[in-house]
């Protein structure tokens, strides 16, 4: 899942400033789960915003709410047609996808963030959850008894532990597993240690043309990116 | 269903636009098992909010008579409550006995139109005859009732012992019935019903009761001196004195036969003995009762039976066998089984015979009877075989309950009034689901063990000899605490936009009492025989996906703090500060009010049911608006949920976090514990109230200054 | 024929000591040019660090041809945090044509440990892949699979840890870089003897020269504050016992005695091949502490 933090409501109320009807649009998937945009978050910021305007003296702004199901499909947008119309600017609490998404379907309208799209990741427990993936494009799962060293060793080395390893935990933040111990122990557990012996050559970077494209099997022509 | 609820049941709105209805919740196994479907779970919640008019418009809505019921009902609510699987069941009765008693159920007056011209006959003025004179007046129907007694009430007036039920109750009720222009013909015995439709009467409803005391079949049975319960009560009731002599012998183990006893005893009766033949496990009579027997003075010989009675110089020689336990029968007691050779005799002055009784119908009635010379009806509509002729009661179930009486009275009134306006008779069906099903132990686990509260009775010292009501009507507190425990089954959260749901399982996480689970489906599922409507999953799911099956939810509290916000927008008090406090207990009751009022600043408060329900979305909308200080209070420890505090200092931390961005202190939102034993709130909220005003003039200055 | 005269001393029997000097922050030189003189006869070779610590530094390149231009051996620190695989392989082959052919691979110290923090940790290789890389480079190709036009030769050294927690991983990657061409390895800084000992008697099945990294406390306070903030450094509590028991003012000179003690006992009981002393921000006194642990000058 994708995990996402609200940015702070100094930074929005900066990039609303310029403009007086806005519509919060939130997302029902991904940033609702991770407690960021969803239809709570959104009645949540539109509050805060109105005690804003009130005690804070910004300009008059007027808000409407909205949360779609997704906003990183089209589709999902259609609806919102005549809200958009009338907003001078969108406040999106999707994720960076979302934003874009919104942007291209309604090209009329700035689309501004309204939060900071931080990684993928898994629930630690309830509230907390921890980045577990960095969509390298190449994955190595298979070799490190499925602990991905990219994501959770802070230098993404391939080779073994560095030498800054103590107590098990990574030499930049004494509060996080080193990656390559529990590969260790995992792989020594499953009796897989030979995958630790092995040479891993420089990773090859080029599995990643930014933007990349994935394209399925079959790909249907959604008829322009305009929707 | 007959009743109307006191929650207009009205549909609200959705954000989204649809409609859904405002009141989704489940029928709990209290109002199941109550034959008048009485919304107990309603008014008990009421009580508990210290709204106790409120509570008694809500039982007299389902209940002609609440102040009967409230004395000598047998609660089979308490039966069925839920909260037994906790520890105690809600002390039903004695809460209803409270709202009748504090919420001014005597100054009810009795209104009837007639607005009807088809003329109702009712034979016999017990609780069913009673019930159904009440609604067929209400729904404006001109209705006699012949009664063959000089006094009406039947058992109320004949049977149950005045230490029970003050014969002033009973009085006041009939003399509303007459109010609401019930035709009354007493010492009217009924002979022939044909007679009656000669008289013009369109329908007859037959409520004779069960008067007739069964026999024992014993040897000596006729001899003087032996006496059937029924009648020894019925004597004792209209006025006479029957001496029973210096010691009294009470065959039985039913209500009748404790009430014969304790009667007995307050005769002046010096020893009085009763015979039951199986233990007192099996003992059909109300516990409670027996114990407060027992207490008085009255003396029981277990698992004994007479086998024969002879009478010689004036006092009664009893045979009587011991008995054991056998196999259990149909029912389900075990059977009493004579010991061989264990006969001994034993020397009474009276001995008074209460195994049951059975209806006396008359011949000339013509009806089909069934079972025990019961009169055989329709179910569901309560007709015999003669047209025009109804049945209901103690005459048609055999002896039963004051509680089934007045249902079938009830019932008989609405099918009387179909039978008459040439309507399909209208099946008893629930418009509502019921709640069924057992709390699961991870549950169980989690709810807070309190103990139930008696109401306060009459020392034994002090009962012995005379018919002063034996039980008192709980205190204030009392009835607010007891009232508390109900665990409001049925009315707990609804995941009821299902397609927002973006199972998160934020609400498997906080839910205090492990509720929400995972189907195998990977669809969370919120059972409501489960919920404990604390309502902490409504505030923290992030999708809005979920609601109270009852709207005591967000939107209870939005219209609540709309209707704060607007009062205070018109106060010329300024700076105005909201408070969100929590209705039930003690504080809802007004000793809250008098608090705010010693505040200097405008406090407007927004009354909750539970904090747990605020938002932070509420505590924003309250600054937006003007507020210039939010607090909140609530119960501390004396919650009757778990986690409240924690998780409303949650929302208070979410709502500082905002105000701190904006340049605002964090302490204009605080939270305050209403019990919080050697600290005064209303110290605390002084306090509170002068650092609001204080920060108010610092930003009034600051603003002259700069302009 | 070796490549450096640290390699030629390297496969001679003789004990070998090192000794490192931190580049300045900023333009003015002269402290490590005088460090660099006082170390320079006295010692076989002088490591020039590399960021240490992720703290930004005149370049280690930079100090290299500072110890070349004062007639020293120097050991070019390289790390994997900084620079991606061509800016590593240029600054490689700058190093060699000016005749720095000693190089220590590490990976590098995290980022997040140094005075840049919001800096893009590079980590385009590790360490072992930099020992390959430059197998590769010396075998006269780059990484892209090109020939050079010249290439170069270096004398490859690596670090390890014998005194980590948990050492077998350590182990492991120890022994990819023994087969990834690492010719001497200079140990992070120890502290305890047995597991130096233990070390060796795994470590000498391999054709390997190993150093023991000897760090010189200055006082308790710093030990513990190693102990907390430096990556992988374990110092145990009976020496920061015996560095709070030296007195005021007396620490530093504590630290020389115990740094000494190792030196020597290294060397009288032939424990390893050599010792890498680092006097962290005391470069001045590694001569001192050579002379406490009766070792001569290095001279060759
Ligand atoms: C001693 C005793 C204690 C009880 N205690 C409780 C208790 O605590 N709680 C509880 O819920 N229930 C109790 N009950 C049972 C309860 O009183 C009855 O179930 C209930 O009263 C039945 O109501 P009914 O209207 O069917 O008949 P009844 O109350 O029996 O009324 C029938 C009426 O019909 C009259 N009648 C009969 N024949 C004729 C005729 N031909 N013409 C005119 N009038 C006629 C009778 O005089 C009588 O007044 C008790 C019963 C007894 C006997
Ligand atoms: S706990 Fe309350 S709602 Fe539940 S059965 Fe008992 S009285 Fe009724
Ligand atoms: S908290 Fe709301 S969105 Fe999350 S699983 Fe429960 S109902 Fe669904
Ligand atoms: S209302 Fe309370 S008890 Fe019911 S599911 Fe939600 S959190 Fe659990």
């Amino acid at each position: 899942m994708i995990v996402a933090q609200q940015k702070p409501l100094e930074e929005i109320r900066r990039l609303i400033a310029p403009y007086e009807k806005i519509l919060i649009l939130g997302c029902g998937t991904c940033v609702t789960v991770c407690g960021a945009g969803g239809e709570r978050e959104v009645s949540f910021l539109h509050g805060a915003l109105r005690v804003a305007q009130v005690k804070g003296g910004d300009g008059v702004h007027a808000f409407l709410e909205y949360t779609v199901k997704r906003q990183c499909d089209r589709e999902f947008l259609d609806p919102l047609g005549d809200r958009v119309s009338e907003v001078d600017a969108i406040l999106s609490l999707g994720c960076g996808v979302g934003v874009q998404v919104v942007a291209e379907r309604f090209p009329d309208v700035p689309a501004l963030p309204g939060v900071n799209t931080s990684f993928m990741g898994a629930t630690e427990q309830g509230g907390v959850w921890d980045e577990r993936c960095a969509a390298c494009g190449d994955c190595r799962l298979a070799e490190t008894a499925g602990i991905c060293p990219i994501t959770r060793c802070t230098k993404g080395i391939l080779n073994g532990p560095c030498a800054g390893t103590k107590n098990g935990k990574c030499e930049a933040n004494k509060d996080i597993d080193c990656a390559w111990v529990l590969i260790y122990k995992r792989l020594e557990s499953l009796g897989q240690l030979d995958k630790i012996r092995r040479y891993y050559p420089p990773r090859n970077f080029r599995t990643i043309p930014r933007p990349r494209r994935l394209a399925g099997i079959t790909s249907i022509d959604l008829g322009g990116s305009n929707g | 269903m007959y009743s109307v609820s006191m929650y207009e049941t009205k549909d609200y709105p959705t954000d989204r636009g649809e409609k859904i209805s405002f009141d989704r919740s489940l029928i709990p196994p209290c109002q199941a098992a109550c034959p008048l479907h009485m919304e107990i779970r309603e008014y008990v919640d009421l009580i508990a909010q210290g709204k106790v008019m409120e509570a008694l418009r809500v039982i007299r809505n389902d209940n002609p008579f609440p102040s009967i019921c409230a004395h000598v009902c047998t609660h089979p609510c308490e039966n069925a409550c839920r909260r037994s699987q906790v520890d105690k069941p809600i002390a039903i009765r004695a809460l209803k006995r409270f709202a009748v008693e504090f919420g001014g159920d005597r100054m009810v007056q009795g209104e009837a139109e007639t607005m009807r011209s088809e003329r109702v006959a009712i034979v016999g003025s017990g609780p069913a005859g009673l019930a159904c004179a009440y609604y067929l007046r209400k729904l404006g129907y001109p209705v006699t009732i012949f009664e063959a007694h000089s006094e009406l009430g039947g058992m109320l007036r004949v049977g149950i012992p005045q230490y029970r039920l003050p014969r002033e109750v009973l009085d006041t009720e009939v003399q509303r019935l007459i109010q609401m222009g019930v035709e009354i013909r007493r010492n009217t015995r009924v002979v022939s019903l044909d007679l009656l439709f000669g008289m013009g009467y369109k329908v007859i409803f037959l409520t004779l009761g069960a008067h007739q005391g069964l026999r024992m079949g014993v040897e000596g049975e006729e001899s003087p001196g032996v006496v059937d319960g029924a009648t020894f009560l019925r004597e004792v009731n209209l006025g006479l004195k029957p001496s029973l002599g210096e010691k009294a012998a009470v065959v039985g183990g039913g209500n009748v036969a404790i009430d014969a006893a304790r009667t007995a005893l307050r005769l002046g009766t010096k020893r009085v003995v009763i015979l039951y033949r199986r233990s007192r496990a099996e003992m059909p009579a109300d516990p409670t009762e027996v114990e407060q027997a027992l207490e008085e003075g009255v003396e029981v010989q277990f698992l004994v039976t007479p086998t024969k009675i002879k009478r010689a110089n004036g006092h009664l020689s009893v045979t009587c066998m011991r008995m054991e336990l056998g196999d259990p029968d149909a029912g389900g007691r075990r059977r009493p089984v004579p010991i061989k050779d264990s006969e001994f005799d034993e020397e009474f002055d009276t001995l008074v015979t209460a195994i049951g009784q059975a209806p006396q119908i008359p011949e000339d009635f013509h009806l089909r009877m069934g079972r025990g010379s019961t009169v055989q009806v329709d179910p569901a509509t309560l007709t015999t075989n003669r047209a025009g002729v109804f049945a209901g009661g103690d005459a048609v179930t055999g002896p039963a309950t004051v509680v089934e009486a007045l249902a079938a009275g009830r019932q008989a009134a609405l099918r009387i009034d179909d039978y008459l306006q040439h309507r399909y008779p209208l099946a008893n069906k629930e418009v509502r689901e019921g709640l069924a099903g057992d709390l699961l132990p991870k549950t169980l686990d989690m709810v807070k063990k309190t103990s139930r509260l008696e109401p306060q009775v009459l020392p034994p010292e002090a009962r012995g000899k005379n018919f002063e009501p034996v039980e008192l009507v709980y205190n204030w507190e009392a009835a607010i605490n007891e009232a508390r425990r109900c665990l409001r089954c049925g009315m707990g959260a609804e995941i009821l936009f299902q397609d927002k749901c973006a199972t998160c399982l934020t609400c498997l996480r906080v839910c205090p009492y492990n509720v929400p689970y995972l189907d195998e489906g990977g669809v969370i599922q919120i059972p409501a025989d489960q919920c404990q409507a604390c309502g902490i999953c409504v505030t923290q799911c992030p999708a809005g996906a979920i609601v109270l099956r009852k709207p005591y939810d967000r939107r209870h509290v939005a219209s609540e703090l709309d209707h704060a916000l607007r009062s205070a927008a018109e106060s010329k008090f300024k700076p105005f500060i909201i408070g969100f406090c929590c209705q039930y207990g003690l504080f809802g009751t007004g000793a809250l009010a008098s608090l705010w009022r010693r505040a200097k600043a405008g406090i407007w408060i927004v009354p909750v049911l539970c904090v747990a329900k605020v938002e932070a979305e509420h505590i924003l909308r309250a600054f937006e608006m003007g507020a210039e200080g939010v607090f909140i209070a609530g119960c501390g420890e004396q919650c009757a949920r778990e986690k409240t505090a924690f998780w409303v200092s949650q929302q208070v931390e979410k709502v500082r976090k905002v105000l701190v961005q904006l340049g605002l202190a964090s302490e204009r939102v605080q939270m305050f514990n209403l019990y919080a034993g050697d600290e005064d709130p209303a110290h605390a909220l002084d306090e509170f109230t002068e650092k609001i005003g204080g920060l108010y003039l610092a930003s009034v200055i600051k603003q002259e200054v700069k302009s | 024929m070796a490549n450096s005269l640290f390699e030629e001393k390297l496969y001679s029997d003789k004990f070998l000591v090192t000794s490192e000097v931190g580049p300045p922050k900023g333009m003015d030189v002269a402290d490590m040019v005088h460090h660099i003189d006082l170390l320079k006869d006295k010692v076989d070779a002088i490591n020039i660090t590399d960021h240490q610590s992720s703290v930004m530094r005149f370049p280690s390149l930079g100090g290299c041809l500072l110890v070349k231009e004062r007639g020293g051996e120097p050991i070019f620190q390289v790390t994997c945090r900084d620079r991606n695989r061509l800016a590593i392989q240029a600054d490689l082959l700058l190093a060699c044509s000016r005749g720095i052919q000693n190089v220590l691979c590490l990976t590098g110290d995290s980022i997040d440990v140094g005075d840049h923090k919001e800096a893009k940790p590079v980590f385009d290789l590790d360490s072992v892949q930099l020992l390959r890389t430059i197998k590769t480079m010396e075998s006269g190709k780059d990484l892209g699979g090109s020939d050079f036009k010249g290439s170069p030769k270096f004398c490859v050294g690596a670090s390890v840890h014998p005194e980590a927690d948990f050492i077998e991983p350590q182990l492991i990657k120890f022994e990819k870089k023994v087969a990834a061409g690492a010719q001497f390895f200079q140990t992070q800084g120890i502290f305890g003897l047995e597991s130096l000992r233990r070390f060796m008697q795994y470590a000498s099945q391999f054709e390997v020269k190993i150093l023991a990294g000897i760090i010189v406390l200055s006082s308790a306070r710093m030990a513990q504050y190693m102990n907390d903030n430096v990556p992988g450094i374990i110092v145990p509590q009976p020496i920061i016992d015996e560095l709070s028991s030296a007195g005021k003012g007396k620490g530093l000179q504590k630290g020389m005695e115990i740094a000494a003690r190792l030196v020597r006992t290294i060397k009288e009981e032939n424990l390893c091949h050599g010792v890498h002393i680092m006097a962290v921000g005391n470069e001045g006194i590694v001569p001192d502490i050579l002379e406490m642990a009766q070792i001569v000058g290095a001279a060759p």
